[in-house]
């Protein structure tokens, strides 16, 4: 009635049923078409890198792999020099699986304290703070890390190894009878924490925010304490995500190059788990170091070194994702 | 009956009630401990570790234990062990940031000059005193390959956003699945990738524009992810009102739903430079380290902030180090001024989430 008023109906002479209009999603308009089309090809884009990568990868990687067969990814040793030149790289994976794992059983109680203190403990000053301390340590260049733990860092953990080695040398894994503490795998893994923290931390306290509130209040009113709520009732909920946050972190980490390159001394001697003897081995600061002076075979070695860590960091990251998903669908992270 | 009804119960919150004996207890628990460790540490002269790891935490650990009985029971000892790992794990962190942000202040401050910032590398050799030479050329390098980069990468990665968000295409899965998984590529492999497409072909030399090439995959899922994040946010009954009112599709995206998440996708190019601002790996593996200053991305020897820092270090002498702090110091501050930015912008943006 309030607009009815304003309308003269009487001037409209002859009602003309308009022609059906077909709804569809299509675009009409050229803007239209030329706007959705240029996505679509961004988009697609993608996928192509994608493909171009793997493509151009394995394309230089194929000499060698077919040359070492699957030594390449088993063998300890690495020789350019001689007539037959061998490539085998197993050294340097284990080295960036136990640097990667090192750096994770550092990481995860971090990651997870953090989290849990920003989003149940502090106020919201102080968790505001905190949250962008964690995300000034992720915007910041792995190289400045590798210099702080060249320069500073190492002297700080040289004394910390020789502790854990003096009180703790029985266990298996902090022996150390070489006596040379620098550059091991225990200062890379620390290094590698330093980076993946951030990332423990955001993807935890972005699923601790999404339980639902309701489940700890009722376990409050059953009379559950902090501690109860917490692994009875955050942990399991939050389990799905937390699991896909350290997962992509163990991804990022596998991939870290020049951070460790400068705290990490390389060899091919294979370190099975002595964490605080100097030497150990890390794919991609390998990579890094021996492409200087490569030419030929060998450079078709590194590209093929290259080819395993990306294998093996698409396969976590998909894992991750796909547990990440999961989780999210469900409804419960 | 009435005057019962209408004053408040003593005790509104019994669970957050606490006698000063209660208090008191939690304040003695929390400070005995560090200053046992402190004089024990001191008069036994232990290592920081040892009374840190050895004596602090133990201690604080019974202490807090008897506290939370004396509280509330069993459930006060849990919440005790809970609350003292929690504060002790999170302190670490913060003191590890701590210390990296004070050695890069303090250790690059006493490099920063005018000099530093605005000369070359020309005839500086490892040893060449603080005075002469600097990270100018490095720094025209990076913020020129930063450009190139985000010149490609920028429209590429809203484009990406767009079709995530605004489209109803049934291949957006398999687009958001790849580019997760370029989010997953090791920046070495990116080098590597580069190196294998140009210079291996023959196409081109190693050069300025093979290392802006190899942080364009390094950068597209940053900036894909943050604009298609920030246009999930631009509430869906805008668009449906702008397109009501008959504007086409792609005008309502420019007039309507671009503007409501301008902030956001300025976030999410700010955010896409600090990531590929620090990249080192790809651009050692695809450019020559260049002493000179040369603009010419298309041959010759190229220098970056990244790269200065990665060969001063290897240069090992004080000097080197001292300028590779200086360039850190630089880098942080680039970092620093884009982080800033991010704040601020995300302050007073309308679609940030409610919370």
């Amino acid at each position: 009635m309030l607009f009815g008023e304003h309308l003269d109906m009487s001037s409209v002479e002859t009602s003309v049923t308009p022609a059906r209009r077909v709804l569809s999603d299509k675009p009409t308009a050229r803007a239209d078409k030329i706007f959705y089309g240029l996505s679509r090809l961004a988009a697609y884009s993608a996928i192509v890198l994608v493909g171009l990568i793997l493509f151009f990868l394995a394309w230089q990687a194929w000499p060698t792999f077919q040359s070492q067969g699957i030594d390449f990814l088993l063998g300890s040793k690495w020789d350019t020099a001689s007539e037959t030149k061998t490539y085998q790289i197993f050294p340097m994976l284990w080295g960036s699986i136990l640097i990667s794992a090192i750096g994770a059983a550092i990481a995860i109680p971090m990651g997870l304290s953090l989290a849990y203190f920003t989003e149940f403990v502090a106020g919201r000053k102080l968790a505001a703070f905190v949250t962008s301390v964690v995300d000034l340590l992720a915007a910041l260049p792995s190289v400045i890390i590798g210099l702080w733990g060249a320069l500073v860092f190492t002297p700080i953990a040289v004394e910390w190894s020789k502790i854990l080695n003096q009180y703790l040398g029985f266990i298996p894994i902090f022996e150390n009878k070489s006596e040379t503490f620098p550059g091991s795998p225990f200062i890379a893994g620390w290094i590698v924490a330093v980076m993946i923290v951030p990332i423990i931390t955001s993807v935890s306290r972005e699923v601790f925010s999404q339980i639902d509130r309701d489940l700890i209040n009722g376990a409050l009113g059953l009379g559950a304490g902090r501690a109860a709520i917490f692994t009875k009732v955050i942990l399991p909920t939050a389990r799905g995500g937390v699991v896909g946050g350290i997962l992509l972190a163990i991804g990022r980490a596998l991939g870290e190059t020049v951070a460790i390159f400068y705290v990490l001394t390389m060899t091919f001697k294979v370190n099975w788990y002595q964490v605080l003897e100097g030497h150990g081995g890390s794919i991609a600061s390998f990579i890094i170091g021996q492409f200087g002076e490569a030419e030929g075979p060998t450079i078709s070695a590194l590209m093929a070194a290259g080819v395993v860590l990306f294998a093996v960091s698409l396969v976590i990251n998909f894992v991750a994702g796909s547990i990440v998903a999961r989780a999210a669908r469900k409804g419960k992270f | 009956m009435a005057a019962e009804n209408k004053t408040r119960p003593k005790a509104s919150a019994p669970w957050k009630r606490s006698s000063l004996k209660t208090k008191l207890a939690i304040a003695f628990a929390s400070v005995a401990p560090s200053l046992i460790a402190f004089l024990a540490g001191n008069i036994f002269s232990l290592p920081g570790l040892i009374s840190l790891v050895g004596i602090l935490l133990p201690l604080q650990l019974i202490a807090a234990m008897f506290v939370g009985n004396y509280v509330s029971g069993r459930h006060g000892r849990q919440e005790a062990v809970l609350m003292v790992l929690v504060v002790f794990f999170s302190a670490i962190v913060v003191i590890l940031l701590g210390s990296v942000l004070w050695s890069v202040i303090s250790n690059g401050a006493k490099v920063l000059s005018i000099p530093f910032l605005i000369q070359n590398n020309n005839y500086i050799t490892p040893t060449t005193e603080l005075g002469y030479g600097g990270l100018g050329h490095a720094l025209l390098g990076s913020l020129e390959m930063t450009m190139i980069s985000s010149a490609v990468t920028v429209p590429l990665g809203i484009l990406v956003g767009v079709y995530l968000t605004e489209t109803r295409d049934k291949s957006r899965t398999i687009v958001r699945t790849f580019v997760q998984s370029l989010a997953g590529l090791p920046s070495v492999v990116a080098g590597l990738f580069i190196y294998s497409m140009f210079v291996v072909t023959g196409v081109l030399k190693p050069a300025g524009i093979l290392g802006s090439l190899a942080l364009i995959p390094l950068m597209l899922p940053t900036v894909a992810r943050v604009v298609e994040e920030s246009l999930k946010l631009v509430p869906q009954d805008l668009r449906s009102a702008a397109i009501g009112l008959g504007a086409s599709k792609f005008k309502a995206f420019m007039q309507v739903t671009l503007p409501a998440a301008r902030s956001g996708i300025i976030t999410a190019v700010l955010l896409g430079i600090a990531r590929i601002l620090g990249e080192t790996a790809p651009i050692l593996l695809t450019t020559l380290m260049g002493s000179g200053t040369n603009l010419n991305v298309f041959q010759d020897a190229f220098a970056t902030l990244p790269t200065y820092l990665f060969n001063n270090l290897a240069n090992s002498t004080a000097v080197s180090f001292s300028r590779a702090w200086g360039t850190a110091l630089v880098m942080m501050m680039f970092v620093g001024a884009a982080f800033v930015s991010i704040r601020i912008i995300s302050r007073n943006r309308i679609t940030a989430k409610k919370k």
